[in-house]
């Protein structure tokens, strides 16, 4: 049979191609592969990029280390942004193309329970940050949180305008959605088992920009402290605008408004008499791991880190630690997880409940005065 | 009362943003019959202007301002060139398509300028406060309602009291008799254009400090001068005025005084009832081709 020029150089192509693509095969197959859905881009971005940085210093960390018996592991990426449609795309493309052993899920319950559904299809252990005890109240066995619930949250800042600010009248703001809401409801309730009932409660939608209207009827219903459920920029914005309509009444804010880039747009003067819960206090003070943490993340991205990027780090070191004992079987790998108990990361100590919860612990911090750094007040412990 | 001051304006603060991204709007459809569905980037680009000048280039503020502006006349002169002038002649879906697409890659383009951080653009009168009848006061929010009032004057000086203005008005209601009457007629519809970047601008540089600049600050804006325009009346100046001080006020007054959950449900509520039943709005001509 002769061959044609186009013959030969189809030939040529093949010989040329097979290589790379044989290639490409094998260190496909090298590493483990772990999937990530994290909002990179958008609003919801602020936080996104602490987990994307806090999740590549993690995989260098471990592969470093040796990676899981020898293997590195690979974190592959993809952008959620702000909507619970995009996340569930990203995780069907990463389950359908990309196949990863475990999965990081953002740190937005809405999204958490958007996926929710999706991975119980694919059946594969996975570790995810939003609070909401919707998220794990759903009995998804394939979750596991790595930061406290909303719960945890909630009885955080009821218990600093209980004890710490006295309050007697408290006022609830809320960004209207299952974190909002549920951290709303659970913080009345506790206020009403201690005979302190709110005095009001005000949502407001996660795209609005001016708060005046719900801040303004909360100190005309005499609250005497106004707790707040927001996310990062919201939460800037409310405080904000606060201290601009002459607010003096102290504000306990959750975590959001206090990570470093939500502080990073607000100024000493807006936090003066802001209190908050954030998940663990974060500074090179507390010594040990976490000043190696802090002074190595800072020194690679150039941003400090925040507690939600931590949570990450840990959850991504304790999956480590689990495929290096039980393998990848997803199944296994599940129930080493379920079984971990006092499992020492940096941020906390992890324990897992039969519903997925593995941090029952928070701190209380507050603004130093005519400054933005945060002090430690106390740790709040639920049980 | 000290609240109600607070909430009037911070609402007539906010209403005054949105009837000036309302009035930029009602200039291009006027006068070229274009749905602009990017005017909300256009406030965005606006904000990222002053942005730029003040917090990337440290310029100091008059300069910032000027030069943020200057940047906004030279956005409008090119949207017209590279927008309006290929599409002039398309069908109006593809127009209105065009408009959209465009927003979405202003959008985009900013992200991969600016990132997804949202940046504190600060104001003139930085955490300044007034006492009013026991109510504190933004003097930032005064501020806007302010120069707001200052656009409009200026903008009815145009109108009516230079050639160039009504050259622009002859445009808007007949472009082939200003044709006929020997009018640059090109040259008045790219002014329209600049002139609906320039009050963008203006608007973004007062609302970055209100807000965070933030790269989908853009869409809340454009939807609710959306409805500015729909309760004013499509196509009317004075209507686009009324219509964003009425929906900024129903925002914030309906958010206290009826519910903060359904405060966009109450604008938008509005705007619906406008449509169904006075669809020519408080200040429009009844007709039935309204677009």
């Amino acid at each position: 049979m002769r061959m044609t020029r186009k013959d030969f150089l189809k030939s040529m192509l093949a010989a040329t191609a097979l290589p790379f693509i044989g290639s490409a095969r094998a260190q496909q197959a090298d590493p483990i592969l772990i999937g990530a859905t994290v909002p990179i881009t958008g609003p919801l971005s602020l936080t996104g990029k602490q987990y994307f940085n806090s999740l590549t210093m993690a995989e260098e960390d471990i592969n470093k280390a040796g990676g899981i018996n020898g293997r590195n592991i690979k974190i592959v990426f993809e952008d959620t942004q702000a909507s619970n449609g995009t996340a569930v795309n990203a995780f069907v493309k990463l389950a359908q193309e990309t196949k990863p052993a475990f999965f990081f899920l953002s740190s937005y319950s809405t999204q958490n329970l958007a996926i929710a559904p999706e991975l119980s299809k694919v059946q594969i252990p996975a570790m995810y940050a939003g609070g909401a005890d919707a998220v794990a109240d759903g009995g998804n066995e394939w979750m596991f949180r790595i930061r406290p619930s909303d719960s945890v949250s909630a009885a955080g800042m009821v218990q600093c305008a209980m004890e710490v600010l006295k309050a007697k009248k408290p006022g609830i703001l809320y960004i209207q959605n299952d974190f909002g809401q549920g951290g709303a409801q659970t913080a009345a309730k506790r206020f009403d088992a201690a005979g302190i009932p709110v005095v009001g409660m005000e949502a407001y939608g996660q795209n609005d920009k001016d708060f005046s209207a719900q801040l303004l009827s909360l100190r005309g219903k005499d609250a005497d402290v106004i707790l707040i459920f927001n996310y990062p920029q919201d939460g800037a914005l409310v405080l904000r605008q606060a201290k601009l309509l002459g607010f003096k009444m102290p504000l306990v804010t959750s975590s959001a408004a206090l990570v470093p880039a939500a502080l990073q747009l607000l100024s000493p003067a807006d936090l003066e008499g802001v209190w908050g819960v954030v998940d663990t206090f974060m500074d090179s003070s507390v010594g040990g791991r976490m000043q190696d943490y802090v002074e190595r993340f800072k020194a690679k991205f150039g941003t400090d880190p925040d507690p939600y990027g931590l949570a990450y780090y840990d959850g991504a070191l304790l999956m480590a630690e689990g495929m290096r004992k039980v393998g990848t079987d997803p199944k296994a790998l599940r129930d080493w997880l379920a079984a971990v108990k006092d499992w020492r990361g940096i941020g906390h100590v992890y324990s897992y409940d039969a519903k997925g919860n593995g941090v029952r612990d928070l701190s209380v911090v507050k603004a130093k005065s005519g400054t933005k750094i945060l002090e430690f007040i106390q740790t709040v412990s639920l049980n | 009362m000290a609240d109600f001051i607070q909430l009037l304006v911070s609402g007539l603060a906010i209403g005054s943003v949105y009837a000036l991204a309302a009035i930029g709007f009602v200039i291009v459809y006027s006068a070229t019959g274009v749905v602009n569905f990017a005017a909300g980037q256009f406030v965005m680009v606006g904000t990222f202007a002053g942005v730029a000048m003040l917090v990337d280039a440290q310029l100091p503020a008059p300069l910032a301002y000027s030069a943020a502006l200057a940047v906004m006349a030279l956005f409008g002169a090119l949207f017209f060139l590279v927008v309006y002038l290929p599409l002039r002649k398309s069908s109006v879906v593809t127009i209105i398509i065009g408009t959209v697409a465009i927003g979405i890659t202003m959008q985009n383009a900013a992200l991969l300028t600016f990132g997804s951080w949202p940046f504190r653009l600060p104001s003139p009168v930085e955490g300044r406060t007034l006492a009013l009848g026991g109510a504190i006061i933004s003097t930032h929010a005064l501020g806007v309602v302010g120069v707001t009032a200052i656009m409009v004057a200026g903008l009815w000086l145009l109108f009516n009291k230079t050639t160039v203005g009504v050259g622009m008005r002859a445009v808007a209601q007949d472009i082939q008799a200003a044709r006929l009457m020997g009018l640059k007629v090109n040259r008045l519809l790219a002014l329209s254009w600049i002139l609906a970047a320039l009050l963008a601008g203006v608007a973004g540089l007062m609302l970055g400090p209100m807000w965070f600049a933030d790269v989908s600050m853009g869409d809340p804006i454009a939807l609710k001068a959306f409805a500015a325009t729909i309760i004013g009346g499509f196509g009317s100046l004075p209507g686009a005025i009324v219509g964003g001080l009425f929906v900024g006020l129903s925002e914030v007054l309906g958010a206290s005084y009826i519910s903060s959950a359904y405060k966009d449900l109450i604008s938008f509520g509005i705007m619906i009832v406008f449509l169904l039943v006075r669809p020519q709005g408080v200040f429009g001509e009844k007709i039935q081709d309204r677009g």
